[in-house]
């Protein structure tokens, strides 16, 4: 059966062996936090010897948690939606124009996918206290668009390739101005994509905690950053708890993202 | 207004009206901060390299670099160690079985990475759940350190390349022609023979984009040397951190940044040879 690695029995054991080390040690630091998240409040216990929903309590009805969470999920809303406005309709001109000088506009916003945050983190920490951007609201969602741009362009300029021009030439023939096909006519069609570049881009920020270490502060502390810092300090058994919250919540986001994937997939 | 070569092409003003936002928050939010790095390290006062000469010789920086390449090269030689045999296994599967697999293999990309951090420690810290069983067994004596040190940024660093190393070898394997391995079976071959003739060479693409992904990915890592090294596991990343932060030189950091940056977009570079840039999502963590 396994012809990629021959027929010999030791080999066959070995390459299963590790790969199956591998599967655990992939599987295992993102799931142990939940049975943590429901045991003994006083210590990180695994595994855990009693039951109790303490830490859950503990984190909804402290203020530093809570209010961070809270924080977070803004951030998140706030920087899709402002992602969406802006890169859907570039990306759309992107893709149904000639202008020269495309792939130099295509390159600059595909650009902080592949620079290191630490050197954005910096520059922002620079630009945003000369501008008196830093700990607030706004100028993190700034960041954040820039930082989730690349992912709503990838997913918005590949479901255009995929949507069919004819249509557009047929509406704009029969009269239908420029607006009008893009809301009635190319919208529609890229529904799927954007929903996953959307989601995408709300796990992105929400998760975000480098360039969000940097430009935050007492005020607009977001959750990765109330987590790092737990980490590196106090390591308090409520991380647990958070913990087991954001990753179901990424996973039934990644669901999402996969389940729509096999949408576009099968409508091919 | 000038008629476009298609009727479903957009006249030059309009898609430049729609470019035209994005493209404002790009350079102001982009470029301007990335200039204003480069600017900062080479203006104090006056124009000059000062910077750039005083971290080549100041032994902190040295240091760190070699840190840095140790860890990053050391991390991805692991990585490869491991993906390899996950992506042969993964293979060898039949496609329903692999996807079950591939979930399993992607979920730490879809984890935060603080999520992994404080797992990695619960798991491998000093009252983990591994030093919890070696005390239980050793009767208290044995007590493995393996967080807060080396061990644990590569733990913590391979947990997140592993990934990306398994799907690219996997990429080169799905696409080997496997009447090649029937072929040389007939003719007699081994199965050592057959790996080390057939499997391992037309997998070396793979093989070669996965370790520039994760030497790439892992040289401008912040948080995991941060949470799980010790003192001495300081990375370039924690260096610009340090001089914002503690000492507040940010002509130092600056230049540093700097220094990563042409590092990585080096790499970049590099693996764009190797493969498009496609193969890159996800770089920058």
């Amino acid at each position: 059966m396994n012809e990629l690695f021959g027929s010999s029995r030791v080999a066959r054991g070995l390459v299963s062996s590790m790969a199956w080390l591998c599967y655990i040690f992939l599987v295992v630091p993102s799931l142990i936090v939940i049975p943590i998240s429901f045991g003994n409040p006083g210590q990180i216990e695994f595994p855990p010897r009693q039951f109790s929903l303490e830490l859950y309590r503990q984190f909804f009805t402290d203020a530093a948690w809570w209010g961070s969470t809270v924080q977070s999920l803004i951030v998140a809303c706030l920087t899709t939606l402002a992602t969406l406005v802006l890169a859907v309709p570039a990306a759309y001109a992107l893709a149904r124009s000639r202008l020269p000088g495309r792939g130099g506009l295509q390159g600059l916003f595909m650009m902080p996918m592949l620079v290191p945050v630490i050197v954005l983190g910096l520059g922002l920490y620079l630009q945003y206290s000369n501008w008196g951007l830093l700990d607030t609201t706004a100028g993190l969602v700034l960041a954040h668009v820039m930082l989730t741009t690349p992912y709503i362009m990838v997913s918005v300029m590949s479901g255009l390739q995929h949507s069919d021009v004819a249509l557009e030439t047929v509406a704009s023939i029969m009269g239908a101005s420029r607006l009008r096909i893009f809301f009635r006519v190319v919208l529609p069609q890229l529904k799927i994509s954007i929903a996953v570049g959307a989601l995408f881009a709300f796990l992105m920020s929400l998760d975000e905690v480098v360039v969000a270490y940097f430009l935050t502060g007492t005020d607009t502390m977001t959750l990765p950053v109330k987590m790092y810092s737990s980490i590196r300090w106090e390591l308090t058994p409520v991380l647990a708890a958070v913990s087991t919250l954001l990753t179901v919540l990424s996973l039934m986001i990644a669901l999402g993202i996969i389940a729509m994937q096999g949408k576009t997939e099968a409508s091919k | 207004m000038a008629q476009s070569s298609s009727a479903s092409d957009l006249s030059p003003w309009t898609a430049l009206l729609l470019l035209a936002p994005l493209t404002a928050v790009m350079l102001l939010i982009l470029i301007y901060p990335l200039g204003l790095t480069v600017w900062t390290s080479l203006y104090n006062g006056r124009f000059s390299f000062d910077a750039y000469v005083e971290l080549a010789s100041s032994t902190l920086f040295l240091r760190v670099l070699r840190n840095t390449f140790e860890i990053a090269i050391g991390g991805t030689l692991v990585s490869l160690l491991f993906g390899y045999p996950v992506a042969l296994h993964l293979a060898a599967q039949p496609p329903r079985k692999r996807t079950a697999y591939l979930i399993m293999v992607m979920l730490p990309f879809w984890t935060s990475i603080l999520v992994k951090s404080f797992a990695l420690v619960a798991v491998f810290g000093n009252q983990g759940l591994i030093n919890q069983f070696l005390g239980f067994v050793s009767g208290g004596t044995l007590n493995v350190p393996m967080m807060f040190n080396r061990v644990g940024v590569i733990l913590g660093m391979i947990n997140f390349l592993l990934p990306f190393m398994i799907l690219s070898i996997l990429g080169s394997l799905l696409a080997l022609d496997r009447r090649l391995i029937l072929a040389a079976e007939t003719m007699g071959a081994g199965p050592l023979r057959i790996f080390w003739k057939i499997t391992l060479p037309l997998s070396l693409p793979g093989v070669l984009a996965g370790v520039l992904i994760n030497v790439t990915l892992s040289i401008g890592m912040y948080i995991t040397p941060a949470l799980l090294g010790g003192r001495q596991d300081m990375m370039v990343a924690n260096l610009v951190d340090f001089y914002t932060r503690q000492t507040l030189d940010w002509t130092a950091a600056s230049a540093t940044a700097v220094a990563l940056l042409i590092l990585s977009g080096l790499l970049v570079a590099l693996l764009g040879k190797v493969r498009g840039s496609a193969g890159l999502a996800g770089a920058g963590a």
